[in-house]
């Protein structure tokens, strides 16, 4: 029982903190990006990641430091305290939200491993020295994949090999090899686990970003940026849709991004001017330490604190 | 080409079969013909009935064109194997989107798939890039 109500309490503290928190970000992402002002689109993907994992870190992070050791050292282990109909159903809520976010994420990784599995039915390695394995496919494959968690490959369709000049496949190889060694996938597959509705304009945003980031990551001169704008729309030629119901918004969202990153690359400039990174930063990480130094003063005090809390929630 | 992602669409099991492939693809190398021809020039060991019925389920299905020609059909193919290739490649991308809402599966692609309706923007880029080429080309003469 004592474990149960553990368990239980727990839970409800998590959604407690979760629900606001991720209820905030899906709100107000637009505005902190503004806020930070990220310089470069590595930097503000990374921001929007952050801001996109921030509810469920934070919860786990609370309830693991504060409400999980209070309960654990000022608890008493006998006694005949029943889980009260809230923290019951606060639980619950916590549980159900848990084990969607499991099953959403295994679903997503099993569709992929399966596709993955199709895909690379009659490959072959092509030479590559990069850490990234490269398979050429079959033309009836998508041109250009990265598929794969833990250990990323890349995919290239024969039509698209077909339909690439050499520096125009190099240069794309090295977008994807770019989304391959930043982990875009595996922080995919933390989206749907760390599941809230709301938060498809934040992943979107975050999913353009990564996109101009992996073409930067490919481009170091100004011949490498027409050469992957090329490809960009060579590839898109190779696989068009019609437009279904269900798919508009996400076609014209990518029509939209594909002539963003397109019209970037052809007026692409040589060794870029650095630019100066923006001063909001600088106060970061003394905030932090500020905030941290007054977790560990005041530790003792909120321990006891929350467990009150506790102990009227149960009621 | 409507016919294709109509077709390619449906379920599973309402796309092509071994037969029905090897069919298509027998009518892709010769362009047109009637059973009886597929069944003297080609290396079809089959019963005229079976490649009739499955002819005719091809035509169903939306893939062949025919024409009557005297008690039989001249079968035709509707579309080219690439077209069939793409649709097929295409298919397999909007499977996956529709199946999730977006960004939601962990896979990367080069270009998300668009739209037949986009291929209007992809001239624009297209001559948007030529004209940087020629740009660049001017200043290098």
């Amino acid at each position: 029982m004592f474990i149960a109500r553990g368990i239980g309490v727990s839970l409800a503290l998590f959604l407690l903190v979760y629900v606001p928190a991720s209820l905030a970000v899906s709100r107000g992402w637009n505005l902190l990006q503004e806020v930070f002002d990220p310089r470069t689109a590595r930097a503000s993907a990374s921001l929007l990641f952050a801001l996109r994992m921030l509810p469920f870190v934070l919860a786990s992070v609370f309830t693991l430091g504060l409400p999980l050791p209070s309960f654990l050292l000022l608890e008493p282990r006998s006694t005949d305290e029943t889980v009260g109909a809230a923290p019951l159903v606060l639980g619950l809520c916590c549980l159900a939200l848990l084990v969607a976010g499991i099953v959403q994420a295994a679903s997503a990784q099993m569709k992929t491993s399966q596709a993955l599995i199709k895909w690379l039915d009659g490959s072959t390695v092509m030479d590559s020295t990069d850490a990234v394995p490269v398979f050429r496919t079959a033309k009836d494959t998508p041109s250009l994949t990265v598929a794969g968690v833990r250990e990323p490959k890349v995919l290239v369709s024969e039509a698209a090999i077909a339909a690439l000049t050499a520096t125009e496949l190099r240069a794309a190889l090295k977008h994807e090899v770019a989304h391959a060694q930043s982990y875009d996938n595996l922080k995919k597959l933390l989206f749907r686990f760390s599941v809230f509705p709301g938060m498809t304009g934040l992943e979107r945003a975050w999913s353009e970003q990564t996109e101009l980031a992996a073409d930067d990551a490919a481009v170091l001169c100004c011949q490498d940026a027409l050469d992957l704008a090329s490809a960009l729309i060579k590839v898109s030629r190779l696989t068009t849709l019609q437009p279904t119901a269900a798919l508009t918004t996400g076609l014209l969202h990518s029509s939209t991004a594909l002539g963003t990153r397109v019209q970037r690359l052809v007026s692409w400039e040589n060794a870029p001017a650095p630019t100066p990174s923006s001063t909001r930063w600088r106060y970061a990480l003394p905030s932090l330490s500020g905030v941290l130094f007054l977790v560990v003063v005041t530790y003792g005090p909120m321990l006891n604190g929350l467990h009150l809390i506790t102990e009227w929630l149960v009621r | 080409m409507n016919s294709i992602y109509q077709f390619l669409g449906r379920s599973p099991k309402s796309q092509l079969g071994p037969l029905e492939r090897q069919l298509l693809e027998e009518l892709w190398k010769c362009k047109s013909a009637t059973v009886r021809e597929l069944l003297d020039h080609g290396d079809l060991k089959l019963a005229y009935t079976t490649v009739m019925t499955t002819l005719d389920r091809l035509y169903k299905k939306r893939l062949l064109d025919r024409v009557a020609e005297g008690r039989a059909f001249r079968y035709s193919p509707r579309h080219t194997q690439e077209e069939i290739k793409k649709a097929a490649a295409g298919e397999t991308i909007r499977q996956l989107l529709s199946s999730s809402p977006a960004a939601s599966l962990p896979l990367s692609y080069l270009v998300e798939a668009v739209s037949e309706h986009d291929a209007g923007l992809l001239d624009e880029l297209q001559h948007l890039l030529d004209r940087k080429l020629r740009q660049i080309a001017k200043e290098k003469a």
